[in-house]
């Protein structure tokens, strides 16, 4: 009963269901918008809602999330650029169908695709995370600390580019949460005796340099890019063609939820893999993959919006982060007082029903939102690079600068803007940084927790392991992503081909 | 657009992580020399978290710091490596396509903004920066570029320093009487 009115929160409060609309009316233009990524909008605005309650701040960020996961289609099917990563694979089929004048129905059934994909993805996190949560409680030290390597190791192993490049990313990360002193023995780590960082370096800069100030920079390689807006005919879809594609749909929409629940991976991800699913199991498109297929719309569209759902599980059940946005929440979270976890569940229980109605809630909005007022949404998607990057740079600094009212944090922003170009430009992930930040923590206190219980003993915290069923799982899944990426595996994978 | 592309067709610049920047089988400028610092300033970083406990124990407090540095210099050693392996991209060149002027200017604005913020306050520095940095980036006249800048630092300001309440350095403008007045427009003309 409890939960129930917890669920229901965000609906009999008018304020909290106004901050939802909100959140997800302005995401669907941050993630339509190239060059606004709902991580850098949720990173920035981390730092303004701060000092709100948690609630509020949540709802915010909530619509925001939902809301800028759908609108990156938008551009990616009128404009050929993705408004958010999570829709490179739209445009792939979305502007061929643009361009064939066909652009209100492509809107339409990504719209009601997403809604259905984080309909799915909402309700399985509602089914599932209290039991992964009481299946959590039962996780040893070492099981975290296994988790939280196995988080960094997928992301870095999922993304398209090198492995190594992301184990180093997720090492950096790791680093940078290490800096400042330690906080059982007081000790400096990686101070370089300077006073400026015994307290550590910010998250929040960390994140919005990263995000908001690389992403920046790079768009202003991108300034003149234009493009030609498409005509927008009937835009709600018929029940026949929902019904027509919602197997294809409720196939992509698991997949989703199962990419999303991964630590570290999230709906880029999830589009790009369901796009892939699309084309294996569709035999005879109606019109080829590339060319305006619409399965290959339904796909990345259903799979991302279901990732949102996945990737809130292992957030609040382990306080692992799905993907880059729920690591910035979970720091939301812990700015708030909240430590997400296991423990979260059983002491907050609220908390958890509360962010699964704020997700409904942003779903149906999302919904409303999609199916009307395209004529407005042309106007905006149009303002001109050269104002709103920029204008992106200006928040940025605000945002960085006003968690702690100190240059210093503007500084580090900057630094970490700089390096992550560079990261970006040479193929080196960011997400596994901003894991590695956020899981630093909860690795080396866990590990310290693990080896302290075993005597400091390697050999018994190996024994452990390999007694545990949980944790000999756990580092057999490292294991195999590891040695998967090398070239070891590449070369035994080609002999037993050539066998076969 | 091809189907089995997965990347960014213009800039290889790494819009996601799931279409990271760079080539697989090719070298940018600047590739190496980035991939050589990142091994020098691993090596720095382990040195350092080596001095935090030595190998006193496994559960001392620079036992984390030791691997994920060690574990960033292997990385960074292996990258570096295979980054030198590769031939060089020849369509490309540091200054036009990694560290384009603009780029540069901008970091220079950013960094001008960072020292300007506290003596100047907010106000101010961000009204010259906006001006400076639309004008640079659209090519408008100065009146639609003063116009645009100084609505958007409007909006802004009144978001988040009147309505969000965050604190930002008031420098050299009397912060304090405009937001009185803002708030007694907001409260009814003073009533």
């Amino acid at each position: 009963m409890e939960a129930f009115l917890a669920l229901l929160t965000v609906f009999t409060q008018p304020d909290l269901l106004l901050l939802v609309g909100v959140g997800t009316f302005a995401g669907i233009y941050i993630g339509a918008i190239p060059g606004l990524s709902v991580t850098m909008a949720v990173s920035i605005l981390i730092s303004f809602t701060f000092s709100w309650d948690v609630y509020p701040a949540i709802s915010l960020m909530v619509g925001i999330y939902m809301g800028g996961v759908y609108g990156g289609s938008r551009t990616a099917i009128l404009l050929n650029i993705p408004g958010a990563p999570s829709a490179i694979a739209t445009a792939l089929d979305g502007y061929p169908m643009a361009q064939r004048g066909e652009a209100g129905q492509a809107i339409g059934v990504t719209t009601v695709m997403s809604f259905f994909g984080g309909l799915i993805g909402i309700l399985v996190l509602a089914l599932a995370a209290p039991y992964v949560s009481v299946f959590a409680l039962k996780f040893q030290p070492r099981d975290y600390m296994l988790l939280a390597v196995l988080g960094i190791l997928l992301v870095g192993s999922l993304s398209s580019g090198s492995l190594v490049k992301g184990i180093f990313a997720g090492a950096l990360g790791l680093a940078i949460g290490a800096v400042g002193r330690d906080p059982l023995t007081f000790t400096e780590r990686l101070t370089f005796d300077l006073q400026l960082m015994e307290g550590g370096i910010s998250f929040i800069a960390v994140m919005i340099g990263m995000f908001g100030v690389s992403e920046a920079l790079l768009q202003l390689q991108n300034v003149n890019k234009t493009a030609v807006r498409q005509k927008i005919t009937r835009i709600v879809p018929s029940f026949g063609v929902i019904r027509k594609y919602l197997p294809l749909s409720l196939q992509t929409s698991t997949i989703g939820v199962i990419i999303g629940a991964l630590p570290g991976t999230g709906g880029d991800i999830a589009a790009l893999m369901a796009y892939d699913h699309a084309k294996r199991v569709t035999k005879t498109p109606k019109v080829p993959f590339g060319k305006g297929a619409m399965e290959g719309l339904v796909a990345p569209e259903t799979a991302n919006n279901a990732a949102v759902g996945g990737a809130f599980i292992p957030m609040m059940t382990l306080g692992i982060p799905g993907d880059a946005v729920t690591a910035i929440m979970i720091g939301a979270l812990f700015i708030h007082g909240l430590n997400p976890g296991p423990m979260l569940m059983v002491d907050q229980p609220d908390m958890f029903w509360f962010i699964v109605g704020a997700l409904f809630m942003a779903n149906i909005f999302m919904l409303i939102f999609g199916l009307t007022g395209i004529r407005i949404f042309t106007k905006i998607v149009e303002m001109p690079r050269a104002v709103i990057i920029p204008l992106i740079l200006l928040l940025s600094i605000v945002g960085a600068y006003a968690v702690n009212n100190a240059i210093s944090d503007v500084y580090w922003m900057l630094g970490f803007g700089v390096f992550g170009y560079f990261m970006r430009h040479y193929g080196y992930p960011l997400g596994p940084v901003i894991l590695g930040v956020i899981l630093s923590r909860l690795l080396d206190d866990n590990w310290r927790r693990a080896i302290i219980s075993e005597r400091e003993d390697l050999g018994r915290f190996f024994e452990g392991i390999l007694t545990s069923p949980l944790s000999v799982t756990l580092f057999a899944a490292v294991i195999l992503i590891f040695v998967s990426q090398t070239p070891l595996w590449t070369a035994l994978k080609t002999r037993l081909f050539r066998k076969a | 657009m091809d189907p089995e592309f997965r990347g960014d067709q213009d800039h290889h610049d790494g819009t996601s992580d799931a279409t990271p920047g760079g080539y697989p089988a090719e070298r940018r400028p600047g590739e190496l020399g980035f991939a050589l610092f990142l091994t020098g300033a691993s090596a720095i970083l382990l040195y350092n978290a080596y001095a935090i406990s030595g190998f006193d124990a496994l559960s001392a407090p620079g036992s984390v710091p030791m691997a994920t540095t060690a574990v960033m210099l292997i990385a960074a050693l292996v990258v570096t490596w295979r980054t030198a392996r590769l031939p060089r991209v020849t369509t490309e060149t540091l200054a036009r396509d990694i560290l384009p002027v603009t780029v540069l200017v901008f970091v220079a604005f950013l960094v001008i903004f960072g020292l300007a913020l506290k003596p100047l306050g907010f106000l101010p520095t961000a009204a010259l920066f906006l001006i400076a940095a639309i004008r640079l980036l659209s090519g408008w006249g100065w009146p639609r570029t003063i116009l645009t800048a100084l609505f958007a630092l409007a909006v802004i300001w009144i978001v988040f320093r009147v309505i969000f309440t965050v604190l930002l350095p008031s420098g050299v403008v009397p912060e304090a009487e405009i937001i009185q007045v803002f708030r007694t427009l907001l409260s009814g003309g003073g009533a």
